[in-house]
């Protein structure tokens, strides 16, 4: 079971998918690349702990000034502590939400990010809410 | 020290991560094809759910108590079960993964100064991290790291995490500790203890050796061992290659054609193989089955298995299918209606070092060898079930997920929104 619904590529090195098929390409020139395998993996540079990064995707558009807009996908670590100014997946009262989160010293305001519009207000954050940071966000991957 | 890591209710805590609406409140997690409760929040425990509890049977109590349902949902479980590994393995020189939810560690040679702040602080980091409570407990043996886990989860106090090693202490523990909820006892030895007058784990461990070795065999004689603080069940941190393989579900709708019984066999056959050759190994025996609704009292039910041997092993994908196609051509009756079935290898060997017969057609193996290989290849990376036999039919397996959360970890398309 281990980690079984996650190995998308079980096809081992030595025994790749083609030459099982076609059997192995016998050519003249031994490539000078051949023992040399380099490439860039984008899940390295933005999944910093695999154990605690999760992704969500943006429905909404109160954070568009903080540069998440619709239908982007967030990168949340739950290894990175909630900071002063942090952006942050946050569940306030029973319902998912993303804001700026301020923290001062008897509590925290979610602060939204839209200058355009004035629906959106700042949410203060007291005892009485049932509130917890659930991750702190770390990359947006949009669409350019 | 050994510590043993084991999830609160592993896979209603999975779907609480995603849902923290749903903390404090009675949640459960249905078996394939939404059978019987294997997975309950300690406030659904509370209400009375027992574990394995068919739906129907709670229906009641899940209605007035608003109870939330799920379908498993395996792709998450098994992701989230990835993360804690991952947690475990950073905070441990080495880890045994025993089940899904649980994992020993081997603490030996460790440089812990407080094994109960490291027990807490484990617990605390596997729930900052991936959002699972976990239950740490660590003690001189396995056994009893695994008692101690089980008072974490009795002690909310505990923090999660419980360090048991002082004498008086564990023998404070087993005294409240029922002899028939010990690792390793197993159920069918509870005749026995209650003749020799043991109720308790203490009262077991109290047992003369010679008690014990006359009636409990080897298994019995290491629990009472560990119980006593004698480490001697093996630390794995390498997987056995499994005894016995089974893919086996019940139906979401019950089977009454032989052709689609067939099919949907012929799947689990091909599943089964899939994992004899992942673990390099020879199937010498199959068991087929299929049965009706046990619940269903009222209707005829039965019982059909058919065992089919091969002598010179195989783990062939097209001989095994088929075999097991025929196999249910045998058993089946058309006077029942069947809810579950399965295919069972009973006996297993190790390919390497196995003698095959002279006489078999060597060079018709090679084919299906090749055959095989190719299976592999192609539904590894294009997903089980893309190449197969004709008798499988269209591959899928009929069962419903009627309440299952989405794959928030494991596919694109299903991931948690957040309104903003």
């Amino acid at each position: 079971m281990k980690n079984a619904s996650f190995v998308p590529h079980p096809v081992t090195d030595t025994e790749s998918f083609e030459s099982l098929l076609v059997g192995a390409v016998k050519a003249g020139f031994p490539s000078p690349a051949e023992d040399v395998r380099e490439k860039l993996d984008l899940v390295k540079l933005l999944v910093r702990h695999t154990a605690s990064t999760f992704f969500f995707q943006v429905d909404g558009v109160s954070m568009v000034d903080a540069d998440m807009d619709e239908g982007d996908i967030l990168i949340v670590d739950r290894a990175v502590d909630p900071y002063n100014g942090c952006k942050a997946v946050c569940f306030i009262d029973g319902e998912y939400t993303v804001k700026r989160v301020v923290i001062h010293d008897d509590g925290a305001v979610l602060m939204p990010c839209n200058e355009h519009s004035t629906h959106y207000k700042p949410i203060p954050v007291g005892p009485d809410n049932d509130f917890l940071v659930w991750g702190v966000v770390t990359y947006i991957i949009k669409k350019a | 020290m050994f510590a043993l890591a084991d999830c609160n209710n592993f896979f209603v805590s999975c779907e609480r991560v995603f849902r923290p609406d749903l903390e404090g409140r009675p949640v459960i997690v249905l078996s394939n094809n939404d059978g019987c409760a294997v997975s309950r929040s300690n406030e659904a425990k509370a209400l009375g759910i027992k574990m394995g509890d068919p739906l129907f049977k709670v229906r009641d109590i899940v209605e007035k108590n608003k109870v939330t349902v799920f379908s498993g949902n395996y792709a998450l479980y098994g992701d989230m079960s990835r993360r804690v590994q991952e947690v475990l393995r950073s905070q441990a020189p080495s880890v045994e993964v025993y089940s899904i939810d649980e994992a020993f560690l081997d603490l030996r040679g460790a440089v812990i100064e407080d094994f109960d702040a490291y027990a807490k602080q484990l617990s605390a980091s596997c729930r900052k991290l991936t959002g699972i409570p976990v239950s740490v407990g660590v003690a001189p043996t396995k056994t009893l790291a695994k008692i101690a886990s089980k008072l974490c989860k009795q002690y909310p106090k505990l923090r999660g995490g419980c360090y048991l090693h002082r004498p008086a202490d564990i023998e404070k523990v087993l005294r409240r500790f029922p002899a028939g909820d010990v690792w390793g006892i197993g159920r069918r030895t509870r005749g026995k203890l209650a003749l020799l007058g043991v109720s308790t784990a203490w009262d077991y461990a109290q047992l003369r050796e010679y008690d014990v070795r006359k009636n409990f065999a080897l298994p019995g004689w290491r629990t009472w061992k560990e119980l006593r603080g004698i480490p001697c069940i093996e630390f794995e941190d390498y997987v056995e290659p499994r005894q016995h393989i089974c893919v086996s579900r019940s139906f979401a709708k019950e089977i009454d054609t032989v052709e689609e019984l067939c099919s949907q066999v012929a799947t689990f056959a091909d599943k089964a193989v899939a994992k004899l050759r992942g673990q390099g190994s020879l199937a010498l025996e199959m068991a087929v089955f299929a049965m009706t609704n046990r619940f269903h009292t009222e209707e005829p039910q039965n019982f059909a298995s058919q065992l089919v041997a091969f002598p010179d092993g195989t783990d062939d994908h097209r001989t095994v299918v088929l075999t097991a196609a025929d196999a249910v051509r045998k058993l089946f009756d058309r006077r029942y209606k069947y809810k579950k079935a399965g295919v069972l290898f009973t006996r297993i060997v190790q390919k390497e070092g196995f003698t095959r017969s002279l006489f078999r057609d060597a060079e018709a193996d090679d084919k299906e060898g090749r055959l095989s290989q190719v299976m592999d290849a192609i539904n590894g990376t294009y997903g089980r079930g893309t190449l197969r036999l004709g008798v499988q039919g269209d591959g899928q397996v009929h069962s419903s997920h009627e309440f299952r959360s989405p794959c928030y970890t494991t596919r694109w398309a299903e991931l948690p929104k957040v309104r903003i």
